[in-house]
């Protein structure tokens, strides 16, 4: 990998997000995935001559909680534009979208450490925190969907006309690390907004890539190549991986790159040149006369607004603070907004969240509950872990209580009597133990008066074996060295 | 005044047209003469339009959906259909 | 006198006293159509029985109840077809309804025939349709004006009562002038475009036309009104256009401009509309000369606009979803190319080319854009003449109508008939032309009246106190 540090990956994304709305983005047809196809259309979706579009007010608004949740300028006044060109999943052979006035501007999406791909988030690339510039975002409606057969192709046009919001980034990126956890990044925001599921495998999230490579310290950027066909976020990193490898193979000999649009294939992992259909596509764009031009005014805005949730980054930084989880445990949680509630409600009732936090994170999740219908109800955790705390039982103990809280949930408490797992603090008892387990050892007696200061465990093992695991170690501790002290 | 040279065949391919070449040929002039008659526009000046002020109401539609055309109808017009769907040539990347 | 001469206005009162029927009137209408549509050929599909059958069926207490209208054949009429008298729409049939059709359904209208237009609404003349000329009812070697050449061949002719028709750039006033009936183009905004098959997204308007004024505004107030369907469409609701039937003129500021009057128009046509301004100042109106200066402009603002919208809205018409498809298509880009090529006319195409050109990369900025602002400036035009009148007096068409194939070889020529009602429709006004004389060989001439925006009760009620005074519009067309 040594030339590659001669090099430097130049890379843009150009993201396409599917808006969950109830309808379309210009007509009452219901914007729903997986049902009968062709079965969600009218003249205006279906492009019939004489249709007219009317655009969707939760479209817009949550293309403006969008740009809300990235730190977007929002524009005063939006306009729509036709994008001309022929292709059979567009309905009316322009697809309308936004050209000059885009609904937001500028923004920008930071790169949540543990959304690098694992392998790397120990690295300095994913510790760095970079925040990666947006160019805009604006909606548009998405083309409708093809099949292919061996000799003709068929299409479902019950995707066309579905809000889509087109989210360009500038070309900030380094390396197909950075290009994966942007992605993530960006999806989580767009998730915790409720404004997608943004599924790259079902088609709800779509990318395309521009790339370029340039020598180190090099102003000028290099010939960009645009990449297509990339179907996951995993898929991107290694389209990426594959073709700045490529365009720096290609420089290094001396050969130009050229600047086209490349297919990735996943199979083969490698990009091949599409097949040049034409000369660049000449858009034609010009404002849609069917449209009004959308004023986002202070009710729209304000509607908006409501909407904005806590975002990734708040939720991480308050959970570490006041919950004192580690970083990692917090983007865990930050990942799944409901396990994350469950969580809270769990370490509501008490100081030890961090405990509650490890039991749910580690032994919990590994039980693979649903935290909406699960009848270990939250509250049981904080119950434990002032349990424990407060010295009724060990950990240890405590371990044995879960196990049960697990298989027949319950109050804790209730389990603690029922297992007889009561510790035993009363240190009158613990003196008798303790007394017992010196009568029975006099060799780790001898050895710990003669300064080989481990030999106390012995001791310790035997009282907690007599009382069954349950004498308070820490007590035990104390009044063993007390006694053998004297 | 020099309109420019528009080359008709160019253009009707960007709009999926094919001409015969007589028609190249009778499109080029007629559209040339109309261009010519277009060129008078670029003298004049514009500078005080005023902007159209977008009106308060965009007349937004609310997300409630609406009766859709049942398959049949919307498929009622198709030139050619199969299995649901409607049908063309084969779509080649 | 026969039913089919008769007003809507009058036929309703009969209709809802129960002196006469529906059906009487369907019938009437069908034998004057027998008689004089192998000439005029105004019709492009007819179904009697339908017709019939919704007469049969109709409410006479409706505002239009019973009432037969005839619909130009751009307009979508559920389970009919919807040709725009072009090749590539061939067996289309229109699975809804144009809101417009909606609204007079509701109002209680039966629907009497589709007509004939220029493809597309592209044409001053209806020569350019695919199913054939329409011939201009008071000489049959002339033509009826366009693109509602059939809806204003067929009120002018007699053989329906009223038509609806769509105006992009005077398709609804210059054949109602040459055909010698009322022709009116509302606000841009008043009436629906749900379901018109689109031209020029931002000029087009529906309208009516009918044989007197008080016919079309009862038709404008069933057919205006915000349309959800329609984000172009006005808030404002309707009114009624003619509150005040005997109206006076007096103290009425009428504005001549001094664009529509020039060198090299037709002198009959000029002499008869300076004589109906004369009526006005006889009837205490003021004649005002004003200017719009940006007039020469206008057809060239106008061409490069409407044919690039209209780039994109024929932009559909592909065989894929509907319509004609070319037979046995190699691949799809054949498939494109030789549906659009076999089904579109020579006018469509050459308008798809020019509009394609406009827009396109390293043009769109010295023909787009620049036209854009000078629209801008033609408004502005308008308005400021509205400042000092409350209606424009003008010519609708330079000219009578000429023969049939006259400037079929000469398009530009062909534009240039549109320059008195072009304007209008750039600024968005609304503008009636209504019967003002005849040549001396018995051809119609049309004057316009210019509104404010929104301001058709004005040219409506001006339009009417005219009228009534005159009897232009009681002469018949020879038989």
């Amino acid at each position: 990998m040594s030339s590659s540090s001669k090099w430097e990956a130049v890379i843009g994304l150009e993201v396409h997000v599917q808006v969950r709305t109830r309808t379309k983005m210009f007509c009452g047809c219901v914007n729903q995935y997986g049902d009968a196809q062709n079965t969600h259309l009218c003249p205006v979706c279906l492009g019939l001559p004489g249709s007219l579009p009317v655009p969707n007010e939760e479209a817009i608004r949550k293309t403006i909680l969008s740009g809300l949740m990235l730190g977007c300028q929002i524009a005063p006044v939006a306009r729509f534009d036709r994008k001309n060109y022929f292709y059979p999943d567009m309905p009316k052979n322009y697809q309308i979208s936004q050209y000059d006035d885009p609904l937001c501007a500028g923004g920008g999406v930071t790169l949540d450490p543990f959304l690098f791909p694992k392998e790397i988030q120990e690295t300095e690339e994913a510790k760095a925190g970079r925040k990666i510039r947006l160019v805009r975002i604006h909606l548009e409606e998405d083309v409708a969907k093809s099949f292919h057969f061996e000799d003709r192709s068929g299409i479902d046009f019950n995707r066309a006309g579905t809000p889509l919001m087109e989210i360009v980034s500038e070309a900030d990126l380094r390396t197909p690390g950075e290009a994966f956890s942007f992605l993530g990044s960006l999806r989580q925001i767009l998730l915790a907004g409720n404004v997608s599921d943004a599924d790259m495998e079902k088609g709800q999230m779509r990318c395309d890539v521009n790339v370029s490579v340039r020598p180190l310290g090099q102003k000028e950027y290099g010939t960009k190549v645009e990449l297509k066909n990339l179907n996951s976020i995993s898929g991107v990193r290694r389209a990426l991986t594959y073709e700045i490898a490529r365009q720096i193979a290609a420089c290094e000999k001396g050969e130009a790159i050229a600047h086209e649009t490349r297919r990735w294939d996943d199979e083969a992992g490698a990009t091949f040149t599409m097949r040049t259909k034409e000369k660049a596509h000449d858009y034609r764009y010009f404002p849609e006369p069917d449209l009004l031009p959308v004023r986002t005014d202070q009710g729209l805005l304000d509607s908006a607004r409501t909407l904005v949730p806590e975002l990734p980054s708040e939720l991480q930084t308050r959970l570490i603070r006041d919950f004192g989880v580690t970083p990692y445990q917090a983007s865990v949680l930050t990942a799944d907004r409901i396990l994350c509630g469950y969580y809270e409600k769990a370490a509501a009732g008490t100081k030890n969240k961090a405990l509650v936090a490890n039991w749910i994170l580690n032994d919990f999740l590994s039980t693979q509950p649903d935290p909406t219908t699960t009848p270990v109800r939250p509250e049981y955790f904080g119950e434990l872990a002032d349990l424990v705390a407060g010295g009724a039982i060990n950990s240890a103990q405590a371990k044995k209580v879960f196990t049960e809280l697990m298989a027949h949930p319950t109050s804790p408490k209730d389990l603690v009597k029922k297992l007889g797992l009561e510790q035993i603090s009363d240190t009158s008892a613990l003196s008798a133990y303790c007394d017992e387990a010196i009568a029975a050892n006099p060799r780790s007696v001898e050895d710990y008066k003669a300064g080989k200061m481990n030999a106390i465990n012995a001791l310790k093992g035997f009282v907690m074996k007599k009382s069954q695991g349950k004498a308070n170690p820490a007590q035990v501790d104390e009044i063993l060295r007390t006694k053998l002290s004297s | 005044m020099s309109a420019p040279q528009i080359n008709v065949s160019d253009v009707a391919s960007l709009a999926r047209l094919t001409l015969t070449p007589e028609e190249t040929a009778k499109f080029s002039s007629q559209i040339g003469q109309i261009l010519s008659h277009m060129d008078s526009l670029k003298q004049i000046e514009t500078g005080n339009v005023p902007e159209v002020t977008p009106p308060a109401h965009p007349n937004l539609r609310q997300d409630e959906p609406t009766p859709s055309l049942s398959l049949q109808a919307a498929l009622s017009n198709a030139p050619a259909q199969a299995n649901d769907l409607i049908v063309v040539p084969k779509i080649v990347e | 006198m026969s039913l089919a001469h008769e007003s809507i206005a009058t036929l309703r009162r009969r209709l809802a006293a129960k002196e006469i029927h529906s059906r009487d009137l369907v019938r009437d209408l069908l034998q004057q159509i027998d008689a004089r549509e192998k000439t005029i050929h105004a019709y492009t599909h007819l179904d009697r029985e339908a017709a019939l059958a919704a007469a049969e069926k109709s409410d006479p207490s409706l505002p239009l109840g019973g009432i037969p209208i005839a619909i130009k054949d751009n307009l979508n009429v559920l389970g009919d077809p919807c040709t725009c008298a072009s090749k590539i729409l061939e067996g289309y049939k229109a699975p809804y309804d144009a809101t417009a059709i909606a609204r007079l359904r509701q109002a209680g209208a039966v629907f009497l025939g589709r007509t004939n237009m220029d493809e597309f609404a592209m044409g001053s003349s209806t020569e350019n349709s695919a199913l054939g000329i329409t011939r201009n009812p008071w000489d049959s070697t002339r033509i009826p004006g366009g693109s509602s050449g059939g809806s204003a061949a067929a009120v002018g002719g007699r053989i329906a009562l009223a038509a609806l028709g769509s105006d992009t750039g005077g398709s609804i006033r210059q054949p109602a002038a040459l055909c010698g009936c009322v022709g009116l183009k509302p606000t841009y905004g008043r009436i629906s475009r749900y379901g018109l098959v689109a031209f020029a997204s931002s000029l087009d308007q529906i309208g009516p036309l009918t044989r007197t004024v008080e016919d079309s505004a009862l038709l404008l107030s069933a057919l205006a009104g915000h349309d959800p369907r329609d984000n172009t469409t006005d808030l404002r609701k309707p009114e009624s256009f003619l509150a005040k039937p005997d109206g006076s003129v007096k103290g009425l500021r009428v504005g001549i401009p001094k664009e529509y009057f020039i060198p090299g128009m037709d002198t009959e046509t000029e002499a008869a509309v300076r004589q109906s301004a004369e009526w006005f100042k006889k009837n205490g109106a003021t004649l005002v000369d004003v200017s719009l200066p940006h007039t020469p402009s206008a057809i060239a603002v106008y061409y490069i606009l409407a044919t690039a919208e209209a780039s994109a809205n024929l932009a559909r018409f592909d065989g894929v979803r509907y319509g004609r498809r070319a037979t046995d298509p190699r691949d799809v880009l054949d498939l494109y190319h030789r549906t659009r090529s076999e089904g579109f006319g020579p006018e469509v195409k050459r308008r798809i080319i020019l509009g394609t050109f406009v827009l396109s990369a390293g043009y769109t900025d010295a023909y787009y854009r620049q036209a854009q602002k000078v629209r801008g400036l033609i408004r502005q035009d308008f308005e400021n003449a509205f400042a000092s009148c409350d209606l424009l007096l003008t010519p609708t068409s330079p000219e009578p109508a000429f023969k049939l194939g006259d400037r079929t070889q000469d398009p530009l020529k062909m534009y240039l008939a549109d320059v008195f009602t072009i304007s209008v429709n750039l600024a968005g006004n609304p503008a009636v032309s209504l019967p003002c004389g005849f040549t001396k060989s018995n051809l119609p001439i049309g004057l316009q009246l210019i509104g404010p925006r929104f301001g058709e009760e004005k040219i409506l009620q001006a339009g009417h106190s005219y009228e009534q005074a005159h009897d232009w519009h009681q002469r018949l067309p020879p038989a």
